[in-house]
């Protein structure tokens, strides 16, 4: 633990961290471009120069490339360094076209941050500015060329830290360009993690120019929910919609960056189309009405056919309280639940519940430690796109890759892959550990079961879409059998959606969409209530399933998206989304995290205000802003009063769903929930 | 008459070839390596450090002391990178060489690899020295046919095979670390040591990257000694014969070779030819693009890596450019530092920036459009690029530096008269914007 003494400050840090950090752990920020902790020190545009006045190093030195050491004594503000780094925030601005009016960055702008800072207000240079012509990017990309300073933030973190080579730089000197070889849509599916990265305006969000700067957005941090991994994203909000989406950093789980899925995958919320009003049949009304409506036609279903004839399926795309509200209703009203559609995706997903444990248990950050990565049945890039990005990072750092797997995977990096149908995958795994009896194909695998014997910390990735429950667990029995053997060996499961997991813990007695349309042809439903489940989605049958429909007297969809199920409802109950209510959810490595609402709900004003701005009607309620949470539609619709707000909802769910019990005191970054013993 | 050792061969209009170069001494060194006396490396470094041979690239660092920091249980395969990119302006010694004598570089290269193990050895030339990459790939089949390289030498059971690699182009692949990413593919820019290549160099392997002129002294000092060579020097402290580029204002210019520390006087008057009519020697820059300007109050001054320091001046490539009375010194920093702006590889802000920020100062007090706070402007600009990344950005400025230092009337004249003086006072009331 190195000692040293920043600007008078005597600083104690880790070995190996760098001056540059270790400043920053004592509040001292040194300016910096081209150092970001993710993509390493490359010591290109000099503007963390400090002095080392004592110590092993002498001089001025960039404090990014340098790792603290006992003795050290350093200033960040010697004359002859500070002279020198506003010098070259005077270089890098010398050909700047100082639009920031014009510029979405503005307000938000590592560049203008520094300039300021470092005392910068007119341009002495006389000279031409340098300039370029911009690229077409894809839809989600804007590129202007003239802001660059040439950080190589971008080509470092494309081409070395993602592996896609169709952006970087190009030419020399002066006017070297950092841009596409020719324009077109980015191939690199994190490429929108370059807003994030590029210090300057260069790269900045398309769908979101002009919307506003920063200070007019309501910014939250949240969880994304277009996978099971629970990524940190930043919300921003304005108008009541959605504006855009950043990368939040999560030290656990997925670092400072997310992918192009998530970061643009928010546009239902914002959706003309998204249900907002309560419909019986044809007829518009308030969604509390509509709840009303629904919850009668139950109890009288109910009353002719029995309570087993009412039926509720959900998914893993509500949160764990709205799972938790309608499971423990259907508890009580002794109706059917058919929880979860997910499974018609991932049918071994049930498995994951008991093959994970707090032991064999790692986090996706973790995985990029592991000098040996099995992927059994798992296509990282497809199902849980930052995974594959952390199987890179591994193997950049020398770990092998191995996948056995039927489908033809192209993964950003070297790795070999025994090819294998899903039934065979379970003798395969049996081959790697010696103690197992099945033999068999394992020669097949020898040189696979040969790194693993010879790695240190392992990883299983084992996915559910494809596998069965036995080979589910399977991918377990072999992380234990190599715990047993001294291994570091570790589990990475891959699950359909955001909350999968959470749901299974609450009921791991998980039914398939299938078990629900058996239950309809033969009679036993007459009525359905789908809450944020859409039949439709993963339906291999679209004919059996509309005929299974049919013998419905009722069907009801409580949903805030525009599903087909939703539009053929005879009930139809909006319900507010993740970003109006917030909600829990429980990721893939059983982390339950709080995604807190980021803004109060309502229809957008680009919708109410039709074109006008400001709208024409006055009001003091919120236009469509009477939406209930997915939770609360499961009391409302029982006809009874839901509990108050949401203090007293995760009051309720932990007292009537024990295992939930850890949400109620977690920290910024969840906390893991693995079922009761 | 002093001695001649590198050019000892050269022959007007060709090359000389095998035989002419054994007649004359040339692979007794090489024979005696790797058949007759098989010292270990170890002798072979000893000797080469001993004589003191400095590398001729530019930068002087002693080939023995080099070597020595290839660890003695490195991997393997090693290789010896000769570097070929001769691109400092006013440097054209190596070329000269390659054209004379092509297998007095050959057993160099065998020889220096034999120091040091290495197995592979890549010639890295530059692109628009295509003769001499032609004249060493057909000799060094020559030579390979004759045993003296490839694999097996001389039946002794060691390789030594030589490649031939063009540059695909610029002055920075001339930069030891950016050579090797050159080689490897990627884009040359330098690489920051540590590890130095010779721990972890050409695809992480140990690399040695020597000069064409260092590696034809090799067969030389290993044949006939470390006292010798040392005792062809005119200075206590140097060592061999030096190859001068000479260009500019004189009678004759071209390649001499001359014991280390003559004086650059001697070489300019005796050897050179003197000043053409009409000219009187105003100043030099005896190092190469990337030194000092020497005023001629100098030009006594011994050619020598250790004399030259001493005065404050670097011996660097030893090209001699001599600039006559007429000459606008002014201009002349504008013209270097135009090629360097050029040839920044554009990886850090100070290079790729704060140079054509310095050279579109200079063009503008060139143009008459000069101002007196630009003076103070370029002279903290150019102490600051000692922090850039390698060492291009510093040399690149040293003849400004120079300028500014021993020629500051020069300077300011430009900015009273508000023209060039050396120009009848022209001055560009056009002039606009940076000229790069």
């Amino acid at each position: 633990m190195p000692d040293l003494i920043i600007d008078n400050k005597k600083i104690r840090v880790a070995k190996g961290t760098r001056v540059i950090d270790a400043a920053e752990s004592a509040g001292i920020y040194i300016p910096r471009f081209c150092y970001f902790a993710e993509l390493g020190a490359v010591g290109a545009c000099r503007v963390c120069a400090v002095k080392f006045i004592d110590g092993p190093v002498e001089g001025i030195r960039m404090s990014c490339m340098i790792e603290a050491e006992d003795g050290m004594v350093v200033s960040t503000d010697d004359a002859e360094a500070v002279d020198f780094r506003r010098h070259v925030i005077e270089w890098m601005m010398m050909n700047h076209p100082h639009d920031c009016p014009v510029c979405d960055e503005g307000g938000h702008c590592l560049l203008q941050d520094l300039t300021v800072a470092g005392g910068h207000g007119m341009r002495r240079f006389a000279g031409k500015k340098r300039t370029y012509a911009d690229q077409y990017l894809g839809p989600l990309i804007s590129h202007e060329e003239n802001r660059c300073i040439q950080c190589y933030r971008c080509s470092r973190f494309y081409q070395e830290y993602c592996g896609y080579t169709d952006l970087g730089v190009m030419g020399i000197a002066q006017r070297i360009y950092f841009g596409r070889y020719k324009d077109g849509v980015l191939e690199n599916p994190f490429s929108g993690n370059l807003i994030d990265l590029c210090p300057t305006g260069v790269y900045t969000d398309k769908p979101s120019r002009y919307t506003g700067r920063r200070w007019d957005f309501e910014r939250t941090t949240g969880v994304c929910t277009t996978c099971s991994l629970g990524c940190s994203i930043t919300v921003s909000a304005r108008y009541r919609q959605v504006v855009r989406l950043e990368a939040a950093f999560s030290r656990a789980v997925n670092g400072a960056f997310i992918c192009d899925r998530g970061r643009y995958g928010f546009s239902w919320a914002n959706s003309e189309n998204r249900p907002r009003q309560g419909r019986v049949a044809a007829k518009a009304m308030t969604p509390q009405k509509a709840a009303a409506a629904a919850a009668g036609r139950i109890d009288s279903l109910a009353e002719q056919y029995g309570a087993g004839a009412i039926a509720v399926a959900g998914s893993g795309r509500s949160s764990l309280e709205t799972l938790a509200a309608w499971m423990d209703m259907c508890r009580r009203r002794s109706w059917r639940g058919f929880f979860f559609d997910d499974l018609a995706a991932a049918p071994a997903a049930p498995a994951v519940v008991s093959g994970l444990n707090p032991e064999n248990v790692v986090s996706m950050k973790a995985v990029e430690s592991a000098d040996m990565i099995l992927a059994v049945g798992a296509d990282a890039l497809d199902e849980a796109p930052m995974l594959a990005l952390a199987m890179r990072q591994a193997w950049r750092a020398g770990a092998g890759v191995a996948a056995i797997d039927p489908r033809d995977l192209e993964w950003p990096f070297e790795f070999r892959q025994v090819v294998a149908a899903p039934d065979e995958i379970i003798d395969l795994l049996s081959g790697i550990e010696p103690e197992n009896k099945i033999g068999g194909n394992a020669g097949k695998m020898a040189a696979i079961r040969d790194q693993i014997q010879r790695s240190r910390f392992p990883v299983i990735l084992c996915g559910t879409a494809i596998l069965d429950q036995n080979t589910v667990l399977a991918a377990s029995g072999l992380v234990k059998q190599l715990r047993k053997n001294k291994k570091e060996a570790r589990l990475f499961y891959t699950l359909p959606k955001a909350n999968t997991f959470g749901g299974l813990l609450l009921d791991h007695r998980a039914k398939t969409p299938d078990e629900l349309i058996n239950a309809m042809e033969s009679g036993e439903i007459k009525a359905l209530v789908a809450v944020q489940s859409d039949l439709w989605q993963n339906c291999a049958d679209r004919d059996r399933l509309d005929c299974a429909l049919k013998g419905l007297e009722f069907l009801c969809a409580a949903d805030c998206m525009a599903t087909e199920l939703v539009s053929r409802a005879d009930i139809v109950v909006p319900v507010s989304s993740v970003y109006e209510a917030g909600g829990i959810y429980v990721n893939q490595e059983a982390r339950a995290q709080w995604s807190p609402p980021a803004h109060a709900g309502g229809t957008p004003v680009r919708i109410t205000g039709a074109g006008g701005h400001p709208p024409r009607v006055i009001g003091s309620a919120i236009p469509g802003g009477d939406m209930p949470g997915a939770w609360q539609a499961a009391w409302q619709i029982a006809g009874l009063a839901p509990p108050a707000g949401p203090g007293e909802m995760i009051e309720w769910m932990t007292k009537t769903y024990p295992v939930t019990a850890p949400v109620k005191t977690m920290a910024a970054q969840g906390v893991r929930i693995f079922p009761l013993q | 008459m002093h001695p001649r050792v590198l050019l000892k061969n050269r022959k007007s209009g060709r090359i000389a070839t095998i035989d002419e170069y054994r007649q004359s001494g040339g692979y007794q060194a090489l024979e005696n390596a790797f058949v007759k006396n098989d010292p270990p490396p170890g002798d072979i470094r000893e000797i080469l450090l001993e004589a003191r041979l400095l590398g001729r690239g530019g930068a002087g660092f002693p080939i023995g002391k080099k070597m020595a920091t290839v660890p003695d249980n490195a991997p393997h395969p090693r290789y010896l990178v000769c570097n070929a990119d001769e691109m400092e302006p006013g440097t054209f010694k190596d070329r000269v060489l390659i054209h004379a004598d092509p297998h007095q570089l050959i057993e160099g290269i065998v020889l220096a690899a034999r120091a040091i193990e290495a197995e592979i050895a890549v010639i890295f030339i530059r692109r628009e020295y295509e003769n001499a990459a032609r004249i060493l790939e057909r000799e060094i089949q020559v030579a390979r046919e004759a045993g003296l390289a490839g694999k097996n030498i001389l039946g002794s059971g060691r390789d030594c095979e030589l490649i031939v690699h063009r540059s695909a182009g610029r002055y920075i692949c001339g930069e030891g670390t950016a050579l090797i990413n050159a080689l490897e593919g990627k884009r040359a820019n330098p690489k920051r040591p540590p590890p130095y290549p010779t721990t972890s160099g050409l695809w992480q392997q140990p690399t040695e990257v020597q000069n064409v002129e260092t590696l034809c002294c090799v067969p030389h000092v290993i044949s006939k000694g470390a006292p010798w060579f040392r005792s062809l020097a005119l200075t206590e402290s140097g060592a061999g014969t030096k190859v001068f580029s000479v260009s500019g204002r004189v009678n004759h210019p071209g390649c001499f070779e001359l014991p280390m520390g003559i004086r650059l006087s001697e070489l300019i008057e005796e050897h050179a030819g003197g000043m053409i009519p009409g000219s009187r020697l105003k100043a030099c820059m005896p190092g190469g693009a990337s030194t000092r300007i020497m005023p001629g109050s100098m030009c006594h001054v011994r050619l020598d890596y250790d004399d030259m320091e001493q005065n404050g001046y670097r011996l660097g490539t030893g090209a001699i450019m001599v600039f006559d009375h007429k000459t606008c010194l002014v201009q002349v920093a504008a013209n270097l530092m135009t090629f360097f702006v050029r040839e920044s590889c554009g990886w850090c802000t100070p290079c790729r920036e704060g140079l054509p920020y310095i050279l579109d100062l200079l063009n503008r007090i060139e143009a008459g459009q000069g101002r007196a706070e630009y003076i103070e402007m370029i002279r903290k600009m150019c102490g600051h690029m000692k922090y850039s990344y390698c060492a291009f950005a510093p040399g690149a400025v040293a003849p400004v530096q120079g300028l500014i230092e021993d020629f500051y009337a020069e300077v300011t004249a430009h900015i009273e008269n508000q023209g060039c003086p050396f120009k009848d006072g022209q001055s560009d009331k056009n002039y606009a914007g940076s000229h790069y």
